[in-house]
């Protein structure tokens, strides 16, 4: 084993944090600067680390590389070691398309949350301990492949963010980290109860041999496996081995519980219901616009940047390949409540007078693009049961996840950068910034304009591809949905007049207003130049993410409507995803005669 | 080099260059010499080469495919004498089918994708006929006259600016910076946006560039950003504007949803297939290029009929062919007709936003808060014409019904717009209503059927309102004044302006002479183009009486152009000075300023001509969509309007009465004019009194502003404030509620513990306690007593047990 190899080098990026913030911890009192560089290190470390494991690998480079082969739809570097075996729970992490791009973003700007960090001055060590503790959590998140290792994860990175509000944030922060905690517990608690639902439903000898082997099972699971249909059920919270089964005909969780609804439409429902809180949806939002606008301005970055991409992930990750019967059911529910947020965000953000709290809710406004993006299951006999604009439509959605990182965190950074020159936030109390501050205007449309999805800017991309997308689900939501784009021109535009345009600056502390330095300067220009990137070079995402995406979706239209799905209506030759379905299919025929079996008593 | 890659590759280089002249100001800008002037010259030198090149594409073209001249109205005359004869006209179009049809097909491709799943794709790519190559040629020539203009105009920015207009709360003018490089680094950033939208190959590409143009006139709009009221220009401009892209994003929707591309024409892949694109699936050639509902529309439009046969049906290739006989079925009844109906009205919107068409003609006059070199490039010629261009181009893909409603979209819009123009005083505002009202006319005539007759209007637009622009400019630059009541006697003053000005002014007004006594008919560019306009009009009237009036009210409309252009005139060069300090101050502008002007006043004059082998309207014929020369219908067999073949509308006699008919309309203007501002015989005044309310409602825009401001803005900052209140009020006080009914019930609980558990355990407690203090006493230390005890408990135990005992027996 070598650094490179993928147990090693995933463990490594994962813990690397919490090993910085033990470091910190050891070192003396009092050295506020040194904390900082330490804690900055760190996360500079942990990504070039995450960069190397996105370089493009050569297939076939054995198991010591951990380089991300491009165009393979599955999970990678995958590995499962015991935890709390008696329990079935394992120490399960690996990625693919979906979580790369996710695990970039974080180490990317965490290091720029760090660096935006250095006007932090009450309590240093700790605010770098907890702050690593946090990239550790949600690195974490984005890795596991153990529900229960998943749930410790979310977990993990509650309580840091709880006290870097509560600790670190503005007059109103107790109220506003009470609130941040109180309303994800709740959803916590209802990930919870499904995630145990799950469980106990679960059984790996369901599993087909090549399900099995996809499933990057420990040994010694795979040597309990006994398919025979006598054997007690062996519980599981592999993700992929659970996905597996809700996949499958007859489905454990297709078994009814309450309500005359199945298990996986509850376990869908309540950890829908999890994950909205945290996207944040309407209505379960609230938490978000008084976590923001009294978190300081890096943790306002992570929060906008990171966090709320949980919600998202956690909805692909695991909602929708483990419960496919229930996401088709409730796919309304889930667009639904997509345009309800994309309208009413926008609304409630035009409304604000509090620069931050406009950013927060344009955040709300902007995710309600990804949970309608994810939702449209458009599969249909008018476009011949094809999956490719739902395939659009959920890479417009990751993509969006990607954008909005980019820019809501640098929108939270840049309005850091006035608040702590004139110390207010009322937009009404602003002006003038264009000839004062020329460079960080430039910097600040271009971040505003990339919200705005002006092509050309990564925002475009998500939107368009997410709107366009949504028609053939639903036309009354598509119309919606692009009525929203006006909205938006309306409150970025309102802000950037009353904040950088005009004759002169109108609020208190005028005189203190002095052009970007260097270290703020650091920070906001990659974030455009991301921003830009993306815009024009959207591949740059999409060759990560599409393989594992599309193939997420045909796994679904597989489950929903077996062999009258035809995935697309052109199949790229030679790309690893075609060969899938037809494994799946081997692995089907292989398990049906032993599950009529099981049936017939 | 073949042409197929020639060409690209030319406008490849002609569209970039400015973009990498926009890259270089935006990091260099500031460094290049005094207030960065020397960024203007690499600007203007991006944009010169891009001229150099497209005219270089144009030429490599017309080389490859002549001009072929156009039917004249004597074969058609022939053709028309015997109308019910179809298959005369049908032959002879299929005899000049290798002439335009085949020959030059259009050139298409993709550069670029930006995303694509399974077989969607998202590119950026090419679609080349004579109309991008026209249009090409016309944006790099107008925006480099108008670059090297405002070396002149802006020539103020290389030093620090006070602008006077701009009201800092201390009173006092406010001095700035000079911002000449951002000028032009917008400029380029224009240029290049616009000449994306042009060549663009796919109508997502358009919305790209559509979208970037927009985001360029709101830069340049509030490029006085210290100016409250160009800000809010600037917002106004651009939020208008995207509520008509909201329509356009529906029509996207509905064509990708169903088409699944979003190309133009037929695109060649790599791997040697070729993806329909839109028009030939709208018209396909088997349909000999008619409109038919394509299959996706129709799929879409009954998509439970086809689920259910998805789910009748075990094999998918069983259903996909009973879904062809089912669609095949369905298309004769006309369904999913509705769909692409609405799909071009939505594609149509995006045209109403950008081209200022009622009800969304209310941001362009304001938008003259911008430079005038601006209004001049962006506000006239090139940005506000690409929504006409669009509809010229998405041509093929309306239905009649939609035409119709783009016809009289167009005529509502060049009335209420020529009106309006006939009361304001500010001389931008004037020319910034004429020309809504002139792109109305653009999108009238296509409407009708017209389609060369309004694309060459463009062409020929483009020209005289760059050049009236342009001159207007030179007036403000003297006179420091944008109101006409200010004016007066500036002939004198500035010959050139004044004297290329008047040709602009002939040019739009369509001064000419018909053709009477066997010549033929001789005038300036608007001649030609207002005619074939109306000619068009008077042809749809003739056939059908239903669309009468459209032809009168655009006449109406011609005469109403005559009198405000030569209003504006007037007041400003003829007569007597009326303000004589301005009139002291104004001089002529430097040569960086007139020599643009000489040249737009040159294609002004001789846009419309007809040389044998180079002019507009041959070569707009050339690039006339596949299908559209007999006049629109639609292969449906449901009834639908039809419109009259454009070349009907060169008939001899039909053309000379339409001749006459604008003759006579513009010389009524005309005469108005000059009866009321040149020889001052009419007081306007006296007037004014006599109609003072239809005054104050053309004063008052025809209370536009005021409506929306009623009917949309409030109502939605209303919202606003609702949605926001709703998560104080509601949201907010429900979470926060149930947590103060969990410290509640928290605190019920403390209580309980308190009075009722401690109440109780500490009860116990205190009673055993209590007993003990009690047994105690019992504790004497007296042997006797301990003895008695003793004795009296064991007889009790027993006598306990016997009790006992005797009870389990009873049981």
């Amino acid at each position: 084993m070598t650094l490179t190899s993928p147990p090693i080098l995933l463990s490594l990026i994962v813990f690397l944090p919490a090993v910085g913030a033990l470091v910190i911890g050891l070192l003396p009192k009092g050295r506020d600067e040194l904390f900082k560089q330490v804690a900055l290190a760190f996360t500079l470390v942990v990504a070039a680390l995450t960069l190397y494991l996105a370089l493009p690998g050569q297939p076939g480079a054995g198991a010591d590389s951990a380089r991300f082969l491009l165009g393979t739809a599955q999970m990678q570097h995958a590995f499962s070691i015991p935890w709390i075996e008696s329990f079935n729970i394992y120490y399960a992490l690996g990625i693919d398309g979906i979580s790369l791009p996710l695990i970039l973003l974080t180490s990317f700007l965490s290091v720029l949350a760090m660096g935006a960090s250095w006007t932090i001055d009450k309590h240093v060590k700790a605010y770098c301990i907890l702050f690593l503790l946090l990239e550790t959590g949600m690195l974490g998140v984005f890795m596991a492949l153990d529900f229960f290792l998943f749930y410790v994860f979310w977990e993990v990175m509650l309580l840091p963010m709880y006290f870097l509000i509560g600790v670190w944030g503005g007059p109103r922060r107790e109220y506003a980290a009470i609130k941040f905690f109180l309303f994800t517990m709740a959803g916590s608690v209802l990930m919870l109860v499904a995630l145990l639902a799950l469980y106990f439903n679960s059984d790996l000898n369901q599993l087909g041999p090549a399900q099995l082997a996809a499933s990057h099972l420990h040994e010694t699971v795979v040597e309990r496996y006994d398919p025979s249909g006598t054997a007690e059920p062996q519980h599981t919270f592999n993700l992929l081995a659970l996905a597996h089964q809700g996949q499958s005909e007859n489905s454990p969780f297709s078994q009814l519980l309450v309500g005359g609804k199945s298990i996986q439409w509850w376990a869908f429902l309540l950890l829908l219901i999890g994950f909205l809180v945290k996207v944040p949806a309407v209505p379960v939002h609230t938490w978000l616009p008084d976590a923001h606008v009294e978190a300081p301005t890096p943790i306002s970055m992570i929060l906008a940047g990171v966090l709320l991409k949980m919600g998202g992930y956690g909805i692909i990750r695991i909602c929708y390949p483990v419960c496919p019967d229930a996401a088709y059911e409730l796919a309304w529910l889930v667009c639904t409540l997509g345009v309800i947020s994309m309208v009413y965000g926008a609304f409630a953000a035009m409304a604000q007078t509090d620069f931050k709290r406009l950013v927060a809710y344009s955040s709300v406004s902007h995710m309600g693009y990804v949970v309608l993006g994810l939702g449209v299951w458009s599969i249909s006999g008018s476009t011949g049961m094809t999956g490719d604009y739902w395939k659009m439509g959920m890479n417009g959605a990751m993509f969006q996840m990607i954008a909005h990182g980019i820019s809501s965190a640098g929108m939270f950074f840049l309005v850091g950068v006035i608040y702590e020159r004139v110390h207010h936030r009322n937009l009404d109390d602003f002006g003038g910034l264009f000839g004062r501050m020329p460079v960080y205007t430039g910097v600040s449309m271009g971040i505003f304009f990339a919200a705005l999805g002006l092509p050309g800017l990564c925002g475009f991309i998500g939107e368009i591809l997410v709107v366009l997308s949504v028609w053939n689900y639903s036309q009354v939501l598509a119309v919606i949905s692009a009525s929203v784009m006006i909205l938006t021109a309306g409150y970025i535009l309102w802000t950037l007049q009353r904040v950088y345009l005009g004759p002169e600056y109108k609020g208190p502390h005028g005189d203190e207003i002095r052009p970007i330095t260097q270290r703020e300067l650091a920070i906001a220009a990659p974030l455009l130049a991301f921003a830009i990137i993306l815009g024009v070079y959207p591949k740059a995402v999409f060759n990560y993410m599409a393989p594992s995406v599309n193939k997420l979706v045909d796994d679904l239209g597989q489950a929903r409507y077996g062999n009258d799905y035809s995935g697309g209506i052109e199949k790229q030759t030679g790309s690893v995803e075609r060969i899938e379905p037809a494994e799946n299919e081997l692995a089907l025929r292989e398990i049906s005669p032993h599950r009529e079996e099981a049936g017939q008593p | 080099m073949e042409l197929a890659t020639l060409l690209p590759l030319l406008l490849l280089l002609a569209w970039l260059l400015p973009l990498a002249s926009f890259t270089l100001i935006v990091f260099a800008g500031p460094r290049l010499g005094r207030a960065g002037h020397k960024a203007g010259y690499v600007a203007t030198g991006a944009i010169g080469i891009s001229l150099f090149l497209s005219l270089l594409a144009l030429a490599c073209w017309l080389w490859h495919h002549p001009l072929t001249p156009s039917h004249h109205a004597e074969t058609h005359a022939a053709a028309s004498d015997d109308p019910a004869d179809p298959t005369h006209e049908r032959s002879e179009h299929e005899q000049s089918a290798p002439h335009t049809g085949s020959t030059a097909s259009p050139l298409t491709g993709d550069w670029y994708t930006l995303a694509e799943f399974g077989s969607l794709r998202l590119t950026i790519g090419y679609y080349i006929d004579a109309l991008t190559l026209g249009m090409f040629v016309m944006v790099s020539l107008i925006a480099t006259c108008i670059h090297v203009y405002s070396f002149g105009y802006m020539h103020e920015e290389l030093e620090d600016v006070t602008d006077p207009l701009a009201s800092p709360s201390s009173g006092k003018p406010l001095v700035r910076a000079g911002r000449f490089h951002r000028f032009f680094q917008y400029m380029s950033l224009f240029c290049f946006s616009m000449l994306g939208l042009v060549v663009a190959g796919n109508v997502a590409m358009v919305f790209v560039f559509w979208e970037l143009v927009g985001i360029c006139s709101y830069l340049l709009i509030g490029f006085y950003i210290e100016r409250k009221s160009a800000s809010t220009a600037a917002n106004k401009a651009f939020i208008v504007n995207r509520v008509g892209d909201f329509g356009m994003i529906v029509g996207l929707m509905i064509l990708f949803g169903a088409l699944g591309t979003f190309s133009f024409g037929d695109v060649a892949q790599s791997d040697g297939t070729v993806r329909k694109g839109i028009f030939s699936q709208v018209r396909p050639a088997e349909n000999e290029h008619q409109l038919i509902v394509p299959d996706g529309l129709i799929r879409m439009a009954a998509a439970s009929q086809m689920n259910s046969i998805y789910a009748s049906v075990p094999s998918n290739e069983e259903a996909e062919e009973l879904i062809g006989r089912r669609v095949a079925e369905l298309r004769k009844v006309g369904t999913g007709y509705w769909l692409l109906v609405l799909a071009g009205l939505g594609i149509f919107c995006g045209c109403v936003g950008k081209s200022a068409q009622f009800p969304l003609h209310v941001w362009l006059p304001d938008a003259m808060e911008g430079p005038t070199p601006v209004s001049a490039l962006i506000h006239a010629a090139t940005m506000v014409a690409a929504g006409v261009y669009l509809v010229g181009r998405f041509y093929p893909v309306f239905a009649p019904e939609v035409l119709l409603t783009i016809a009289c979209v167009g005529c509502i819009t060049l009335f209420v717009a020529a009106t309006i123009a006939i009361t304001a005083t500010d001389i931008k505002r004037v020319l910034a209503y004429s020309t809504v009202s002139q792109l109305g006319y653009m999108m009238f005539s296509l409407g009708l059927g017209g389609w060369a007759a309004g694309l060459f209007h463009l062409f020929t637009h483009a020209f005289f309102k760059a050049l009236l622009f342009l001159c207007s400019g030179s007036v403000i630059h003297a006179c420091h004044t944008n109101e006409m009541p200010e004016m007066g006697g500036l002939r004198k003053k500035m010959p050139w302006t004044a004297w290329t000005m008047l040709v602009g002014c002939l040019a739009i007004s369509g001064a000419g002479i018909p053709a009477m006594l066997g010549m033929k008919g001789f005038g300036l560019s608007g001649y030609y183009s207002k005619d074939s306009i109306l000619a068009q009009a008077f042809s749809v009237a003739s056939q059908s009486q239903t669309y009468g009036w459209l032809f009168y009210v655009a006449a109406g409309g011609a005469a109403i152009t005559a009198f405000y252009m030569f209003r504006l005139w007037f007041m400003t060069f003829a007569g007597s000075p009326r303000n004589q300090h301005v009139y002291d101050h104004a001089h002529e502008s430097p040569a960086s300023m007139y020599v643009p002007l000489v040249i737009l006043a040159f294609f002004a004059v001789v846009a419309g001509w007809k040389l044998p082998s180079l002019n507009l309207p041959d070569l707009l014929e050339q690039a006339r969509p596949l299908g559209t020369a007999e006049g629109i219908s639609f292969a449906g067999e449901i009834a639908h309007p039809e419109l009259p073949a454009e070349h009907r509308s060169h008939e001899e006699t039909l053309h000379r009465t339409v001749s006459w008919i604008a003759f006579g309309t513009a010389l009524t203007g005309f005469a108005i004019a000059v009866l009321f501002y040149l020889l001052r015989i009419f007081n306007p005044e006296t007037v004014r009194k006599w109609l003072a309310p239809l005054h104050a409602f053309l004063i008052h825009k025809w209370f536009f502003d005021e409506l929306y401001e009623y009917a949309f803005v409030k109502p939605t900052l209303l919202l606003s404030q609702v949605a926001a209140a709703f998560d104080r009020l509601v949201i907010d006080r429900l979470a926060d509620g149930s947590a103060r009914f969990c410290v509640t019930v928290a605190r019920l609980d403390d209580v309980i513990d308190r009075y009722v558990v401690d109440w109780a355990a500490n009860g116990i407690g205190r009673l055993t306690y209590r007993i003990g203090l009690w047994l105690r006493q019992v504790q004497t230390g007296q042997l006797r007593q301990y003895v008695v005890m003793i004795a009296v408990s064991t007889v009790a135990l027993f006598l306990l047990i016997v009790v006992c005992r005797n009870l389990m027996l009873f049981q």
